[in-house]
């Protein structure tokens, strides 16, 4: 009865926090220096065929907008503006009434006239958020948001890392990812296992693989001569794009080796727990079962990952009239070549995880 | 040689000798599946409806990726079933989430780069966003639901008398430390797939304000968030169809 009256309460107060959620972001406005305007009226004028040299059939729709401002120095007054959208919304949106947009107001003489700058997305990221913590505490109490909070303080750092590179702005900036790489797995480790032997073991294995399956890499793209990699098809490149491509894939790399040492040495640790006699080979043996059995699932992961991430572009060029190797070489094989490297670190991380567990925990029984 | 083809080799022989056959499986499933995606990107390309291609190509991809490189023994029949019903009931939580939030197609910091194509190509770009993180999560709770059940099974295999409600603790606990490391491995993957995206964020002087609002961002973000939801549940989905296989094969042995 008693556990059942305190279950009620969590219950009401999960409810009650996404309502809060939802009512606050929903006002939000008032927190942004960007005018906001909220949808009041739209009006859709006729829609029209167009067809592009490729014979791709879309539609596109014409639309008057009027809305009123909600914040800033313009609060209150109303607008009218104009939008365009196509039925396969590639870059553009289709209104509608209560929605609410981000603005640019302009002044001219005596007029002013405004166009959209965005849309404002904020209440579907926090609520998915809320959803995220949610779910979190009701299967793993508090135990599951410590886990989270190694995401934030992951992100947290990465933000500041990025600062710092930008900041800084050295040539060889690929150092400054590979040291905070480092912090990166010590702080995670920390964290999620907290500071024991178990730790270090999971420590030392991460920083082998990730650092071998880089230098093959670096030896790989060394001895080909870079054959192949289009490293100007990486989107957003702001600075040398090689040293780019490696920093995000030393980064991609961390986690799924990260992923696989924790999964072995977590096993082994865990098997000792529960059977205290077991032998070293027999640790070392279920280890590279365990590895045996993740790493083909592993890889996947970031096989589907990068390369899930490329369809929309991917689809554009083939609608586009691109052939199928050209497509592939401009788009897709960037992400592939990171799934490779990541492959290879997964792949030497299994038998030293495996070996480094089983040599720490035979050591704790003498 | 080009450096993907080198790579690809290395690869392949680092499998073979660390885990032998097993290791062979492991990457010919790897290949199968990167023909699948490709061929599912011509679908769509195409035509065809994005989201049934995807679920198609999902469904194979998960089958793949399971049995392939792991005999089939009947834990890995319970990572398939587990992340087949975590995934349908994903499909329940995105298609009207991503209906709302609005983040398909491209963004104004992709324009430089899609400057030259007229986006109107007759797709439905928000389907194929939809496919795109279906499929991107996939992988991560597949993996998810194998590593939990294979560990769990280790566990049974070394210690056959486990009570049932031990081996349910063992599982949240490895789950619980699996969780911590596929949240980073998701945000790693796809953070680190951004990087040149976040410089650039940064360097336009982006507020907080935008960066809860862009396009760009909010899908990446959206794609953690999804993955991170889908792994919570196929944590508790796995553990507990583990333990009541195991609570079914004991009083069928007890007959």
């Amino acid at each position: 009865m008693q556990l059942k009256k305190k279950n009620f309460i969590v219950g009401l107060l999960i409810v009650l926090s996404g309502c809060l959620v939802y009512f606050f972001t929903v006002n939000d406005a008032f927190l942004y220096k960007q005018p906001i305007m909220r949808i009041t009226h739209v009006k859709n004028n006729k829609t029209v065929n167009i067809v592009d040299e490729f014979k791709n059939h879309d539609q596109q729709t014409g639309q008057l907008i009027t809305g009123e401002i909600l914040n800033g120095n313009s609060k209150g007054e109303k607008f009218k503006v104009h939008n365009t959208y196509t039925r396969s919304r590639g870059m553009d949106q289709k209104f509608q009434v209560k929605q609410q947009v981000f603005v640019n107001i302009y002044q001219k003489g005596n007029r002013k006239t405004i166009s959209i700058s965005h849309y404002k997305r904020d209440t579907y990221l926090l609520m998915l958020c809320w959803l995220t913590l949610v779910l979190l505490f009701i299967v793993m109490r508090s135990n599951g948001l410590r886990s989270i909070i190694s995401v934030i303080l992951n992100f947290i750092l990465f933000l500041i890392v990025v600062q710092l590179d930008v900041m800084w702005n050295i040539t060889s900036f690929f150092w400054i990812y590979a040291i905070s790489a480092i912090l990166f797995t010590a702080l995670t480790l920390l964290l999620v296992i907290g500071w024991n032997k178990q730790c270090l073991v999971t420590f030392v294995a991460i920083f082998f693989g990730t650092a071998v399956a880089l230098m093959i890499t670096v030896a790989a793209m060394w001895l080909t001569g870079d054959k192949g990699m289009h490293y100007e098809a990486l989107d957003f490149a702001t600075q040398a794009p090689k040293q780019l491509f490696l920093s995000a894939s030393v980064i991609g790399l961390l986690g799924t080796v990260m992923d696989a040492a924790t999964d072995i040495v977590s096993t082994l640790f865990e098997l000792k727990r529960s059977q205290p006699k077991v032998s070293f080979k027999q640790l070392f043996d279920s280890g590279r079962q365990v590895g045996k059995k993740i790493m083909g699932p592993l890889i996947n992961v970031l096989l589907l990952i990068f390369f899930a991430e490329t369809f929309t572009l991917a689809i554009l060029y083939f609608r586009t009239g691109n052939s199928f190797a050209y497509t592939f070489e401009w788009t897709m094989s960037l992400g592939l070549v990171q799934t490779l490297i990541s492959g290879i670190g997964i792949t030497l991380v299994i038998p030293s995880a495996s070996l480094l567990a089983a040599a720490a925990l035979r050591g704790s029984n003498e | 040689m080009t450096t993907m083809t080198l790579l690809t080799c290395i690869l392949a022989f680092l499998m073979f000798i660390t885990s032998g056959r097993s290791g062979v499986y492991s990457f010919i499933s790897l290949v199968i599946n990167f023909v699948l995606l490709f061929i599912t990107i011509v679908l769509i390309a195409g035509g065809i409806p994005a989201i049934g291609v995807s679920f198609f190509s999902g469904i194979c991809i998960l089958a793949i990726t399971i049995y392939m490189g792991n005999s089939g023994e009947t834990e890995t029949d319970i990572a398939f079933l587990a992340t087949v019903l975590v995934m349908g009931i994903m499909l329940v939580l995105i298609i009207p989430v991503e209906h709302l939030a609005q983040v398909q197609g491209f963004s104004n910091e992709d324009s430089e780069e899609i400057e030259a194509f007229n986006l109107a190509i007759g797709v439905n770009f928000e389907s194929i966003i939809i496919s795109t993180i279906v499929l991107s999560t996939l992988g991560a709770i597949a993996e998810a639901a194998i590593a939990v059940s294979s560990g769990m099974q280790e566990i049974i295999e070394q210690k056959p008398t486990i009570e049932l409600n031990d081996l349910r603790k063992s599982g949240r606990n490895i789950g619980h430390q699996i969780m911590g490391m596929t949240f980073n491995t998701l945000f790693f993957g796809m953070f680190g797939g951004n990087l040149a995206l976040f410089i650039l964020l940064y360097k336009l002087q982006a507020t907080f304000g935008y960066y809860l609002n862009s396009k760009v961002f909010v899908s990446e973000t959206m794609l953690v968030l999804y993955a991170s939801i889908a792994v919570i549940m196929i944590i508790w989905t796995t553990s507990e169809l583990m333990v009541h296989r195991l609570a079914k094969q004991r009083k069928k042995n007890s007959k």
